[in-house]
Parts: structure tokens; sequence; C-alpha cells
């Protein structure tokens, strides 16, 4: 078990956050989470996870913010990142896209496309 | 050339008329009489002068009679001034045809030819009077200017002679009085010519009748000893009579204070030569006086001068004082258009906020509403994916249906505010029409399965390239397709057929449904219509599906368009420009 995948996901809601957590957990990552922008930000260093699920509309910091800290980051900047929003205008995507997120996947999403999305993510790293 | 043409544009509803009947069968009258004239013995004379002054005055009360009431006045004040002229001609007659002499001086026929000009006078002055504002009051500067010439002129010449005649004080009286009328007539024509009246047929008749009386006078004036009754002088006053009548009978259609601004006369050649006859008058009458060796009146020369000049000033102050005024609110529309400029600006800035609030408002709307929406659909999915009880299944698909749908909805609403707010800008590229629409079947297939309708696409090997938003397209295909499905009865099936013609790529989805009336079909694509068939069947939709289709259609430069027979299923076709055409 510990030698599966970290997965870091952050959401404010935390009905949403127990939901993606319990999909990976499912299937078969180790999930840590996080509330808020800036715990996810902590964890992201502390932990060194392989991909992170981001929210965009956090308190404290959002998830376009804590991309733009990671990549700022020597030590973070290969972190995988997937923002996981309700906000769909293009602009909205075009923004996270430009901060530098590997994804970008609208709410509601299926089970299924999340976990193929981390799969993928997760194959273009060790590749 | 361009002002020409507009002087010619704003003039032409004022250019000469031709004559109305009426005034053209008095002037024919008129002057065969004055023909005749020539021809009679001087009794007869006598009694034809009187008959054609009578005419005249007639025609003037007639003609006044179809002018507008309140125009009225002058015209019955011409009718009075010539009627005492008419009575005067009378009483001379009845001397020279009862008694065989000419009328003493001064007799009761003065006095009616005397009391005739001041009317006559006063009518021509409150024609052009009451026109007013700085036009008039320039014209009657102007006026004065040439009558303290005239006057000045008339004085020299005419009365200053009579002033020293021998004659009783009466009769020297009345001889003076005759060239000071003539001044007053005549400052009451120049006002007629330099002020705004408006240049009618009526207005050039009156302008020749007073010009033929005033030439009559004046030659009289300088003929006096000589003039005969009945001799050819008599064709000036008999003709002015017959053209004052004929002005007056000028239909009211082009009355003669009808007010131009466009014909105001400013600086006309007929204005400009009048006054500077008037100004060369004083010096042109010392030259003659000196040259002729007469007496010269260098007194009364210099104080006409004098007036003339202090006019002249007076003129020009009004003049600079108007073009100042023209200057100042010049600059105040400037500024106020600068003004209203800046104001039309901030108001436009206003809005774009307004708008983008409205966007903002929108965008979290949606934001909020899909929130709880990831939650029921996630934990339905998971519940689903769990439940081994058929029933129960059949339940959480239940609410899952609806949570779709309930998204749908919310996805439309934000797809309408912004394609309202002007932000919908398609991003083109080339697509594979087939694919797309390949893609839609099998994405509506489960549900044209379920509610037991046959899908069938009937496909072309060659579909027009076309480029365009793939994700659009599909969401197009996606409604025509939900909609055909949901309209078509169990059993029923629904056809996709894929072609094209001239340059176009044709897609038709037909369903053997209920169908649409005449009068739905026009209302098929507009923002929030419901047929009554789903209004009764209660057939959940937001009547955003077919607006919103229309709007994808149109930003690809394509068209939409429907067919259906009530009850006989219905066909919408889409035609979508190819790029090689």
């Amino acid at each position: 078990m510990s030698d599966a995948p970290l997965i870091l996901c952050a959401d404010d809601d935390e009905d949403i956050l127990a939901l993606v957590a319990l999909r990976l957990e499912r299937a078969g990552f180790r999930v840590v989470r996080a509330t808020d922008g800036e715990r996810a930000l902590e964890l992201a260093r502390e932990l060194r996870p392989d991909v992170a699920v981001l929210d965009v509309m956090m308190p404290r910091l959002t998830g376009v913010e804590v991309i733009r800290a990671l990549r700022s980051d020597e030590s973070t900047r290969g972190l995988r990142t997937i923002l996981l929003s309700a906000r769909v205008q293009e602009s909205d995507i075009g923004r996270g896209l430009d901060a530098g997120a590997d994804a970008y996947l609208a709410k509601p999403f299926r089970a299924p496309e999340l976990v193929a999305l981390v799969q993928q993510l997760l194959a273009e790293e060790s590749a | 050339v361009t002002s020409t043409f507009l002087t010619q544009r704003i003039r032409a509803p004022l250019r000469r008329q031709p004559l109305a009947v009426p005034t053209v069968a008095y002037l024919v009258g008129g002057w065969a009489a004055i023909g005749i004239y020539f021809a009679l013995s001087s009794h007869e004379q006598s009694v034809l002068f009187v008959v054609i002054g009578l005419s005249a005055v007639t025609a003037i009360l007639v003609g006044a009679g179809h002018q507008p009431k309140i125009s009225r006045l002058p015209w019955y004040l011409f009718a009075a001034g010539i009627l005492c002229q008419v009575i005067a001609d009378a009483i001379t007659g009845y001397y020279e045809i009862h008694l065989n002499r000419e009328p003493p001086l001064p007799s009761a026929a003065d006095v009616f030819y005397l009391s005739g000009y001041p009317l006559l006078v006063l009518g021509i002055v409150l024609l052009v009077r009451r026109l007013g504002g700085q036009a008039g009051r320039a014209a009657f500067l102007d006026t004065i200017i040439v009558a303290i010439a005239v006057a000045t002129v008339q004085w020299i010449f005419f009365v200053e002679a009579y002033v020293r005649e021998s004659l009783p004080l009466d009769a020297r009286i009345a001889d003076m009085a005759y060239p000071s009328m003539d001044v007053l007539l005549l400052v009451a024509f120049s006002q007629l010519l330099v002020g705004p009246a408006g240049r009618t047929t009526a207005y050039r008749l009156l302008v020749l009748s007073v010009a033929l009386w005033l030439i009559g006078d004046e030659i009289y004036g300088l003929t006096s000893s000589t003039y005969v009754a009945g001799g050819p002088l008599d064709i000036c006053w008999l003709g002015s009579y017959v053209l004052w009548g004929a002005a007056a009978l000028e239909p009211a259609g082009t009355p003669l204070e009808f007010y131009d601004r466009r014909t105001i006369p400013r600086l006309t050649p007929a204005r400009l030569t009048l006054l500077a006859s008037s100004l060369l008058a004083m010096p042109a009458v010392l030259v003659i006086e000196r040259v002729e060796h007469h007496h010269v009146h260098s007194l009364v020369a210099a104080a006409g001068g004098a007036g003339i000049g202090v006019l002249v000033l007076f003129r020009l102050v009004d003049l600079v004082r108007t073009v100042e005024g023209a200057r100042a609110s010049e600059r105040v529309a400037l500024r106020e258009a600068e003004l209203s400029q800046r104001q039309l600006e901030e108001q436009n800035d206003r809005l774009r906020e307004v708008d983008r609030l409205k966007d903002e408002f929108v965008s979290s709307i949606s934001h909020e509403l899909r929130t709880p929406l990831t939650s029921i659909s996630g934990y339905i999915e998971l519940l689903s994916e769990e439940e081994q009880d058929p029933e129960k299944r059949e339940h959480l698909a239940v609410v899952e249906r609806n949570a779709t749908r309930l998204l749908g909805l919310v996805s439309d609403m934000l797809f309408t505010a912004r394609m309202q707010s002007g932000q919908f800008n398609l991003h083109s590229s080339p697509v594979d029409l087939r694919a797309v629409v390949q893609e839609i079947v099998e994405s509506v297939r489960p549900e044209a399965e379920a509610a037991d309708v046959d899908l069938r696409v009937h496909d072309v090997e060659s579909i027009p390239r076309i480029e365009g938003e793939r994700d659009r397209l599909a969401q197009l295909f996606d409604n025509l397709l939900s909609n055909a499905i949901k309209f078509t009865p169990r059993g029923g099936q629904v056809d996709i057929s894929l072609g094209g013609s001239n340059g176009k790529a044709v897609i038709e989805v037909t369903d053997t449904g209920i169908g649409i009336s005449e009068e739905e079909r026009s209302h098929l694509f507009e923002r929030f219509f419901r047929t009554q068939v789903v209004l009764d069947r209660q057939i959940p939709g937001t009547g955003l599906g077919l607006y919103i289709s229309k709007a994808i259609v149109d930003a690809h430069g394509g068209q939409i368009a429907v067919r259906s027979v009530e009850g006989g299923g219905t066909t919408f076709i889409v035609e979508l420009p190819s790029v090689g055409s």
C-alpha cells in the first residue's frame, strides 16, 4: 500500500472532497486532503505527492494560485496538477491552463474520467 | 458645386410660380383697359381712370378675403389708400368734366391724394415689419439710410423750391407735401426691397407696382409745369393700380409675408446698389450743383451726409455684434458638444461595467449550481454502482437522470446569457462533420433504445469540408437528435442524413413524431418558446434548445430550417458553408 502513488486532494466543499478522495482510494491511490489552498500548498511542499487534484474556488489561495506557487518553486515544479472546477467558462479554463495546470476537469465529473486522468498523468510522469 | 445645388434645392419651393388664373385675368383686363384709355376722349378718360382705380380696390378687397385673417390688415390699408387716390381722381375728374378746369390748389382732391400715401406706406411697413429679428432691424436701418439720402435730394431739388414760392401758405404746403409723401413711399419701397419678405409672385407684383407709382410721381415732380392729364405719364399710375390689384389676387398659398430664413437677402447686389447710391448721393448732389453752377447746398448736404454716416456706424456695430454673438454661441455649442461627448463616454464605461457584473453574476450562479450538483451526481453514481436491488437501482437512475437534466439547464442558461452579452466567439478549425455526427448518434443511442426509437444514419461518401467549433457542433446535433427522440412515439424512427449541395454541407434530422403546426413553426427558434403539445403533455425542457441551435448555426454562417406536417413528423435541415467553396 505504501508504494501506491500519493494524490493530494483539495476542495473547500467537504462532500466533494470526500467523494474525490473515496474514488481515488478505491482506485488504489493513497490520498491526502486539504480544505483550503494554503494547506494544500503546505502539504504539497511537505509530502511531495505525485499528483494534485485542486478545486479552483477555495479560501485563502485559489487552485490557480496554488499551481502558480508550485510552478515558481524549484522543488515542486514537476508536480502534476489537475484543476477540478465548477467554473466552466472558456476564460476560466484558459486561466487555469495558463497558470500551468496539466488538465482541467469540469464539475460535475464522472468518476472513471477522473481516475483515468490521474492514471494518465502518472504514466506520463514515469515515462 | 454642392452649395449651388443646395441653394437651388432649398429655394425651389419659392421659385417663380405660374400666375393664378384670377391674377392673369385681372392683369389682361386691366392692361387692355389701359390700352383703351389712350384712345378715349378726355372726359371718358377721367371716367375710365376712376373705374380702373375702383377695380384695383375691389381686387385688393377680394384678395384680402382669401388671406388668413391675421394677414389681412395691410391689404385693407392698401385698399383704403388706393380708394383715397380714386376719390381724389374722381374729384379732379369732376372739376375737369363739369367745371371744365383743373381743381384749385389746395383742393379736396389734394386732401385725398395726400391722405392715401400714409395708408399705403403703413400697409407696406406692417407687411414687412411683422417679420422682425436682426434681419428686420438691419433692413430698417438700411431703409432709414436710403430715406435720409432721398429726403435730402428731394429737399434740395423739389421742396426747397416751393418754400421760396410766392404762393399762399396752404398751396405751398400742398406742393411741398407731395415730394415728402414720395419720400415716405420710397422708404417703404426700399423696406420692401431689402426686407425679409419671401420672394413670391405677389411680392414681385407689389414691388413693380410701387416702383411704377414712384416713377410716375418723380417724373411728374420734374415736369409738373408741362403735365397734361391723359398723357403717357398716366400709364404709371394706372399700371400701378392694376399691378397692385393683381398682387392682392395672388393666392394665399404664397402670402407675401411668408418668412423664409433661407431667402433673407443678406448682401444682395440690389441691396448693395441701394446702399451705395445712398452713400454717394450727397457727394453727387454737390458735384452736380457745382458743375451746373447752381446754388450749392453745402449745409443740407453735410447734414444729410452726417446722418447717413451715423446710421452706417450703427449698422456696422449691429453687424459686428451679430458676428460676435454668433461666435459666442458657437463656443457655447462646442463646449456643450464636448460635455455630452464626455457624458456619453462615462455612460459607456458604466454600461460596460454593468455588463461585466452581469457576466460575473451569471458565471458565479452557474458555479454555485454546479457545486451541489457535483455531490448529487457523484454520490448517486457511487450508490448505483453498489446497489443490487433492481427496484432501488431504477429509483437511483431517476435521480441521476434529473440531476443530469438540471445540469443541462444550467449549461443552457449560462450559454444563453453569454450569447446575449456577445461573448459567444467561435474558435474555428477544420471539423470532421461525419465523426461529430457519429459520436453524437452513439451518445444518444441508449436514449433512443430506451424510448424504442429506431435511429438510422444515411451517409454519402463525400461531405464538404467545413470549419467550425467541434464542441458547439456536437451541442447542435445533440440538441436536434435529443429533440427528435423525445418527440417520437414508441416504435417510431429518426433518420439522420449527411450530404452536400451547392458547396454546403447539409444535415437533415427527420423524425416520425407529432409534428409542429405552421403557426408554431414561425416561433420555433425564439428564446423560451415551447409548443402547445409540449406544454399539454408536460414534456420537460426550457425552450432554449432550438434557440441555442440556431445561434450556433448562425455563428457558423449557416442556416437552419424546419419542415413539418402536423401529426406526420418533422425535419430539421442544417446547412453549413464549406471551406472549399
